[in-house]
């Protein structure tokens, strides 16, 4: 087939934004109504070996996707099969922020701390969304600020997505039990998992300090509900630690400021709203696999993604790994999946404390 | 201790990737058994989250349905597929074992296929795209289940020739077909429960690996579509304590197991009974127990059956069907009304 795959006809191309172990992802806006110039994040499976078939990863992320339906986790749009070489492309809203940078904008600019209203907001929705995960038995597994997107502006402003499926696995069973029995410790010895065990340790023990760190924003009184509320999520014991859901009832989140569903405009006047930089695109770059057969198309608008284009509701990022943009901290770009940049939490979730 | 207790029964079953398949595993481990029966009349409020929210993911992905296209197409000229589908339970089982992967990843594989010929046909003859399917919806069930699916090529195909590109290829059809929804509940999923609420009767050792032969019987003789996973698991432990229940002990036993909610007496009774009839199958003349409802069996279709089989025979695609061997593990072909 000479021709551009029909699937991708009915988007405009941008370019690159993002590139892991799974493969890549491209940001892209759809030609026509009704959601004409929307903002898309595609991603792209790599191929798998040939003579295994289609990839158990992608089969378990999209079939996990297929399932979740919830405003603080990704929504995948589609799924497209590219029919000449068999590559898999998902499709999901465009997200415009990830926490990771968020807080790399703030560390890289001294003394700005993130505004109680957004740290309280970001943190709440982030629980939201993973207690949805977690009463449907859905471990995340790769949890990290990378994975945690934030809408651009649009309808969806401030809200956060969680993103990256990709280690993420399905329990037939509450998990509580999971964790009464050990399955997921053992997992974490397990050569599928990123994590050895001893690792684990000391990324805990040397995440705390840095959470608190990046969270200036959280005063370190004892007494404070957020002091309170942190020291319960970062207990080391599975068993002990504060669940989800019962995070999302802490006081925390009923002391004034009140969190909200636009984590970045604070709805208290006053209060000043900081602009995020835009994901950067790589406009070099275009659809493997189907570089030859067309060209990406050039988008008139130059920097397209950013200046809130067309107010379209913003999107989605699925894929998480943010391009290289300056160094941070000493960490590999390219092995995001296995390297945490810092202030990342296990890749296990908070767990449930015992309930009854 | 009730959180231990139900931790041990529970962990059994639970965990997908962790070879602690409950019937491969903790069925050698007797005292575990035995543990659990000590046990018995402990209800954990985990068991009944855990049973309740199968159920309700069960009603979600598994898509139940009130019988319909299997039970058409048996009256439609696609009869053969119901012998198609014997053909492909034999290689998925016969493969199941080969590779060593769990029952568990067995049944869904079943469930893939007929979910898969639900929606889309096969032309009538087409012997190879059934048996690719095989191929196709197990790979896809290892894939989802077991720690490590084998490459494309381990798949014994026999007869016919398969590229990898080509297997691919069917799995994405599959996966397209089937929605991307993948993760299905089976009967495996209750066992421990279900055998935990009833335990008595003989061993559980016994009872466990009685309760497996049963739902590996019964895959062959029912659409997966037709049943709910819970409905077959509950059948299967009934008939696996090896006592004739009536109908009135059977509700009564069923009262203590659903105390959930109301596991579909009706349903679970055919069942049983289905399996009684395999049970005693083994015993006397092997037959074809084509089970389901009572109501909805239309007994003009067997006489469409016997026909198409001897068709079949006839045609010379005997070999790939392999009645030969069927007739002497499950089945010849005969109605029976519940």
């Amino acid at each position: 087939m000479g021709e551009k795959p029909e699937w991708l006809q009915q988007y405009n191309l941008i370019g690159k934004i993002g590139e892991g172990t799974y493969g890549l992802v491209f940001l892209a806006k759809t030609k026509s109504p009704p959601n004409c110039g929307k903002s898309i994040a595609i991603k792209k499976f790599k191929q798998s070996k040939d003579g295994d078939g289609v990839s158990p990863t992608a089969i378990r992320e999209i079939m996990l996707l297929r399932e979740i339906t919830h405003e603080n986790v990704v929504k995948l749009v589609n799924v497209h099969i590219n029919h000449n070489d068999m590559s898999l492309y998902l499709a999901f809203d465009y997200a415009e922020h990830d926490l990771y940078e968020i807080i790399r904008h703030h560390r890289d600019k001294g003394n700005n701390m993130i505004n109680q209203y957004t740290v309280k907001s970001l943190l709440w929705q982030l629980l939201n969304g993973l207690n949805y995960l977690h009463s449907n038995w859905i471990i995340h597994r790769d949890l990290k600020p990378s994975n945690i997107l934030v809408m651009g502006e649009g309808e969806e402003h401030g809200v956060v997505k969680i993103a990256d499926f990709g280690l993420a696995r399905i329990y037939q069973a509450p998990l509580k039990t999971l964790f009464d029995n050990g399955v997921v410790g053992a997992e974490a010895k397990s050569t599928s998992n990123p994590f050895q065990l001893d690792q684990l340790d000391k990324i805990f023990k040397g995440t705390s300090m840095r959470i608190l760190d990046y969270m200036g924003a959280v005063p370190l009184s004892t007494k404070s509900a957020s002091f309170d509320l942190l020291s319960k999520m970062l207990e080391y014991d599975p068993r002990k630690r504060i669940t989800a859901a019962q995070a999302i009832e802490h006081d925390y989140f009923r002391s004034e400021p009140l969190p909200g569903r636009n984590a970045l405009v604070p709805s208290q006047p006053g209060e000043k709203v900081i602009n995020y930089p835009t994901r950067p695109v790589d406009t070099n770059t275009d659809f493997e696999g189907t570089t030859s057969l067309q060209p990406p198309q050039p988008v008139t608008s130059g920097n397209a993604i950013s200046g809130g284009m067309p107010g379209m509701g913003g999107g989605m990022n699925p894929g998480n790994i943010p391009m290289p943009r300056g160094v941070a901290q000493p960490h590999q770009q390219h092995h995001l999946r296995r390297k945490d940049p810092p202030g990342t939490g296990t890749g296990y979730p908070p767990q449930q404390k015992s309930r009854r | 201790m009730g959180d231990f207790d139900s931790s041990l029964s529970l962990s059994s079953l639970l965990c997908h990737e962790n070879e602690t398949c409950f019937f491969d595993d903790s069925v050698s481990d007797h005292s575990n058994i035995k543990h659990e029966q000590s046990c018995f009349g402990i209800e954990t409020e985990a068991d009944v989250e855990y049973v309740e929210k199968l159920v309700e993911r069960e009603t979600i992905t598994f898509g139940y349905r009130c019988r319909s296209s299997f039970d058409d197409c048996l009256i439609t000229s696609h009869n053969w597929l119901k012998f198609a589908r014997l053909d492909a339970i034999e290689w998925i089982l016969n493969t199941r074992a080969i590779h060593g992967f769990r029952f568990h990843t067995a049944y869904l594989s079943v469930t893939y296929f007929d979910r898969f010929v639900s929606k889309r046909s096969i032309d009538e003859g087409k012997l190879w795209a059934v048996r690719l399917l095989s191929v196709a919806c197990l790979s896809l069930a290892a894939k989802m289940e077991e720690r490590k699916a084998p490459p494309l090529s381990e798949f014994p195909v026999e007869d016919f020739c398969f590229g990898n590109k080509v297997i691919q290829r069917m799995e994405l059809l599959v996966l397209n077909t089937l929605d991307w929804r993948m993760n299905s509940i089976t009967p495996f999923a209750y066992l421990h429960y279900f055998i935990r609420k009833t335990c008595g009767e003989s061993t559980p050792k016994e009872t466990v690996s009685r309760a497996v032969e049963f739902i590996v019987a019964m895959i062959k003789e029912i659409d997966l579509l037709d049943h709910r996973p819970s409905v077959i698991a509950a059948a299967a432990v009934l008939a696996a304590s090896n006592r004739q229940f009536t109908r009135e002990e059977l509700e009564l036993k069923m009262d203590t197991i659903s105390s959930w909610g109301s596991l579909e007496n009706e349903n679970v009774f055919s069942c049983y009974i289905a399996m009684q009839e395999i049970e005693m199958g083994k015993v006397k003349t092997p037959r074809l127990v084509f089970y389901p409802s009572p109501s909805s069996i239309h007994s003009g279709s067997f006489d469409v059956l016997e026909k198409l089989f001897h068709r079949l025979q006839g045609a010379g695609i005997k070999r790939s069907l392999a009645f030969n061997e069927c007739d002497q593990t499950c089945p010849a072909k005969k109605t029976r009304r519940p």
